[in-house]
Order: C-alpha cells, then sequence, then structure tokens
C-alpha cells in the first residue's frame, strides 16, 4: 500500500516547534479547527464569545458571537450587559439567529453530500484496484511495456470509432426522438470482437487485425 | 471524543446543553492553550454562559486584557480583515466546503468514466450511457491516447532508439 502524503495523527510535544514550516502549518490548521469549535460552541449552547488569535507574523486573527466588538466591549465593561428586554434588539437577534441556523443548515447538507462523495470515490478507488489486477490494460501507463502499451493504443482508436458512430447516432436520434429504436445503447464494438486479443491476452505481435491500423 | 454526529443546532434540552457546553468548552481552551504554545503566539478567549456569572476566559483576566490591548492597538483595517461573526465564518466555510464537493465530484467523475471505457475495451456491451457519457468518453480516450504515445515515445528515448518498427 502506498504512502500516503501526510503522517496524519501523531503524538506531539506541546512546546513551541522548531522548523518554521511546520509551525506556519501547524498554525495554519490550529486556527481553523480552534473557530470551528468556536462557532460550534456558539451554535450548540447559544453562548456569546470572542476568541482572537495573533499568527506568527502577528495578523490578528478573531472570531466572535454575535461579534467580535460586543463581546470585548462588554468584558472590558465598556458596555452595559445586553438588555435583553429591549423589543428592537430582541428583533435583531432573532432575525441573526435565524440566519446562522439557516447557514448551519446549508453547510450541514454540504458535508453530507461531501461525505457521500468521498464514500463514492473510495468505492470506485476500489472497483480500480480489482480491475488493475485482473486486467493488464488496466494498469497504469507507467506499469506497461512498449508493446502492451502499441496494443492498448491500437485497441482505443478502434473503440474511438465505433464510440464516435454511437454519438453520432444518439446525436440524430434523440433528435427524432424514433420510438422504435433503443436510444441508449453504445457497444463497446460491432460484429465480431477487435478485442478479442486483448482477452486472450499478451501473445506476440497482434498486428494486421481489423483494418491494419499500422 | 464523541461517537455519534451531533447536528449543528442549537442544544434544547438543558442539562444536555449544559454538559456539551462545559465539555466543548474544556476543549476549546486546551486547544487555545495548544496552539499558543505550539506556535508561539499570543491569544485570548472570552466565553459568557447562562450556567456561569463570570465570563469564562484564557489564559486569565490579566492575560486576556494583555492580548486586547495588543489588539486594539492595531489599526481598524488590520483588526477586520479576519474579524469574523458567525455569518462570515459559516459563508466561509460553507464556499470551502463546496469547492472540495466539486474537486470531489470532478475526481468520481473521472474514476467513473475510466471504469466505462475499460469495461468497454473488455467487449462489453453497456446500455444507458447518455450523451454526456459518450461525450466525455470521448475527450478522455483522446487524452488518454496521447498520454499513451507520449509514454511510448520517451521509452523509446530510453532505449536510444525506436523499438522494433513492426
Amino acid at each position: 500500500m502506498a504512502r500516503k502524503p501526510s503522517l496524519g495523527r501523531r503524538k506531539i510535544k506541546i512546546a513551541k516547534i522548531e522548523n518554521k514550516n511546520h509551525l506556519q502549518v501547524t498554525f495554519s490548521k490550529r486556527k481553523s479547527g480552534l473557530f470551528k469549535k468556536a462557532s460550534e460552541l456558539c451554535t450548540l449552547c447559544g453562548v456569546e464569545a470572542a476568541f482572537v488569535v495573533f499568527s506568527p507574523a502577528e495578523k490578528a486573527f478573531s472570531f466572535g458571537h454575535p461579534d467580535v466588538d460586543s463581546v470585548v466591549n462588554r468584558f472590558l465593561s465598556r458596555d452595559v450587559p445586553p438588555q435583553t428586554t429591549n423589543g428592537a434588539l430582541q428583533l435583531v437577534e432573532a432575525r441573526r439567529n435565524a440566519n446562522v441556523r439557516e447557514l448551519n443548515m446549508q453547510l450541514t447538507q454540504l458535508l453530507n453530500q461531501l461525505e457521500a462523495e468521498k464514500k463514492r470515490g473510495e468505492a470506485l478507488e476500489e472497483a480500480m484496484k480489482a480491475g488493475q489486477s485482473e486486467r493488464w490494460w488496466e494498469a497504469p501507463i507507467e506499469e506497461l511495456s512498449v508493446k502492451q502499451l502499441e496494443q492498448l493504443h491500437a485497441s482505443l482508436q478502434e473503440l474511438r470509432k465505433n464510440v464516435g458512430k454511437q454519438a453520432e447516432r444518439l446525436m440524430i436520434e434523440s433528435a427524432m426522438a424514433s420510438p422504435y429504436m433503443p436510444v441508449n445503447e453504445v457497444t463497446g464494438f460491432a460484429g465480431n470482437n477487435p478485442y478479442e486479443l486483448l482477452v486472450t491476452g499478451f501473445g506476440g505481435h497482434a498486428h494486421g487485425h481489423g483494418n491494419g491500423l499500422f | 471524543m464523541t461517537r455519534k454526529k451531533v447536528k449543528l443546532a442549537y442544544i434544547e434540552d438543558l442539562s444536555s446543553r449544559k454538559a456539551t457546553f462545559r465539555k466543548r468548552k474544556a476543549g476549546l481552551m486546551k486547544k487555545m492553550y495548544e496552539i499558543s504554545t505550539l506556535c508561539g503566539v499570543d491569544a485570548c478567549a472570552i466565553i459568557y454562559s447562562p450556567f456561569n456569572n463570570e465570563p469564562q476566559v484564557w489564559p486569565s483576566n490579566e492575560g486576556v486584557q494583555d492580548v486586547l490591548s495588543k489588539f486594539e492597538e492595531l489599526c481598524e483595517i488590520d483588526q477586520s480583515k479576519q474579524k469574523l461573526n458567525q455569518d462570515s465564518f459559516l459563508r466561509q466555510r460553507i464556499r470551502k466546503t463546496d469547492e472540495q464537493l466539486k474537486k470531489q465530484i470532478r475526481l468520481n467523475r473521472e474514476k467513473e468514466l475510466s471504469q466505462i471505457m475499460y469495461r468497454l475495451l473488455s467487449g462489453e456491451i453497456l446500455h444507458n450511457l447518455s450523451i454526456d457519457d459518450v461525450n466525455d468518453l470521448q475527450t478522455k480516450m483522446v487524452r488518454f491516447r496521447k498520454d499513451i504515445t507520449m509514454r511510448i515515445h520517451s521509452l523509446e528515448e530510453a532505449e536510444g532508439h525506436p523499438i522494433n518498427g513492426n
């Protein structure tokens, strides 16, 4: 099994990171995760909060609910604690909360879709790997010999012609919308099987089949 | 660490909400400590909750004040460049997730087309291919053929001479 590009989860010591690049990457990832957790806390528990983080380059990043300034001012006692009995304020807050609810729903839906597509990707990957072990022409081209490559090239050319004919037929048929002809059938070949050489495996120089493509 | 997926919405049940708050707050404070230490950066957190009288802070009341002074020293522009609230943060996340989704769909489509192509090469007869499938298939085969030709040439170059003409 090929090594994944990153090492994934490793237990690390909580001490300042030596390597500058590693430090920057860690900062980016952790800041992202931190704000994600902060957003979740505010959503799930309905609390007001503010988070400020300075980057290694001394840039300021902050997240706050309802917003950074109001929480900071409240902490520094510059503002009086929120008057929740104020009708206008309540309306603003209700509308804001409704908006956040909408956004969270949208995000959740996207995350679910992403997860579904990732699973689909894994299934497709599995099928690919299985196919590679059974049929030599499904292996990555870096693993094929010149003879195999030439054979594959020829077969592809043949297939392309057939698919091209079918594509034309499909375009014409869908335009005519004939009730008698099946619109959606595409054959890998027409008549005898020019791909027999693939099925019987690689053996010798397979030239002179069909229309003599070389 | 939870095993269940939690819905991203306000927790109605009080005791459940309180427990979640306690655990997540602790986790968040730990993350603040970690990022601050690992990256050697200044940071602070202020959390108001109906469960505590005093705001929950990190690192400490004094520490927060120090970081806030530093924060306020920055001009308005530098502060607000990355000043997010729920609305802006979620929109950002939605945008990024959407990009990831599109990318994954694109990747999956490529793999799917490969599968179709290989099945046709095996001599299978496939029904139910859409016009899009057929068109995308042709595009893919053209590209694939080019790659094969390039590979053949590079192998022949490596050998130093063309390998048995015919």
